[in-house]
């Protein structure tokens, strides 16, 4: 069983804390809307366990000017690999 | 009757918009600036300070397109068209989140937290959003 967190607020929130403390090995982690923020720097996402895969939505990165800066270690998707995602895991976890 | 018109006119404000919140996500960003703009026209005198998650909304290359939204950083550079001219940027917020100069829009005057309590004492009135 696994799960798609999904997390819409910037780092400021402290939601990616919450969500890392109850993420198992084989989740992933698609950041979203203000979520993308996380993505720009490491120091948010070395917390993030390596079993566990980490995404970023691409439009909200290219409306907000972050595409750029975004991590190697983040995968950017579209809106059809974002609807994937939520097939391919058993359940949807929103942070929000 | 000149002097009536006069001292009817209310006296100018001083107007301090701090502006705490990412755009796009939420409408605060959006809604500080209407606030801004319409206290210009007004000739009120308005700071504008771009304060903690405030500061993502002066990235250069916004495109709102993306999320069928409109790109506030366009309207941002239009501020000293308006007469905004004190716009200032955190220095911290900008350090905090990996900002340098050269992500920003133009026109952007950098600000410590000492002179923004000194903009804050010397306002009239504050809006926080």
């Amino acid at each position: 069983m696994s799960s798609l967190h999904t997390i819409n607020r910037s780092p400021d929130s402290n939601l990616l804390e919450s969500c890392i403390k109850v993420v198992s090995a084989g989740d992933a982690i698609l950041f979203i809307e203000d979520g993308v923020y996380h993505c720009t720097s490491p120091i948010n996402l070395q917390t993030i366990i390596e079993t566990v895969k980490v995404y970023g939505l691409r439009e909200d990165m290219l409306s907000r000017a972050t595409l750029a800066k975004t991590m190697d270690s983040v995968q950017a998707i579209d809106t059809a690999r974002f609807v994937e995602l939520c097939c391919e895991h058993d359940k949807v976890v929103s942070w929000f | 009757m000149t002097d009536k018109l006069t001292t009817a006119r209310p006296a100018k404000s001083s107007i301090t918009f701090i502006s705490r919140s990412a755009p796009y996500g939420r409408n605060r960003a959006n809604l500080c600036l209407d606030m801004a703009l319409a206290c210009a026209v007004f000739e009120q005198n308005v700071n504008y300070v771009f304060l903690d998650d405030g500061v993502y909304q002066l990235l250069k290359g916004q495109d709102g397109a993306a999320i069928q939204s409109k790109t506030l950083g366009n309207a941002l550079e239009t501020l000293a068209l308006y007469g905004i001219e004190s716009v200032y940027a955190d220095q911290q917020s900008l350090k905090e989140r990996s900002i340098d100069m050269a992500d920003l829009l133009p026109g952007m005057q950098l600000i410590d937290n000492g002179a923004i309590s000194k903009l804050i004492d010397s306002s009239d009135t504050v809006f926080n959003l």
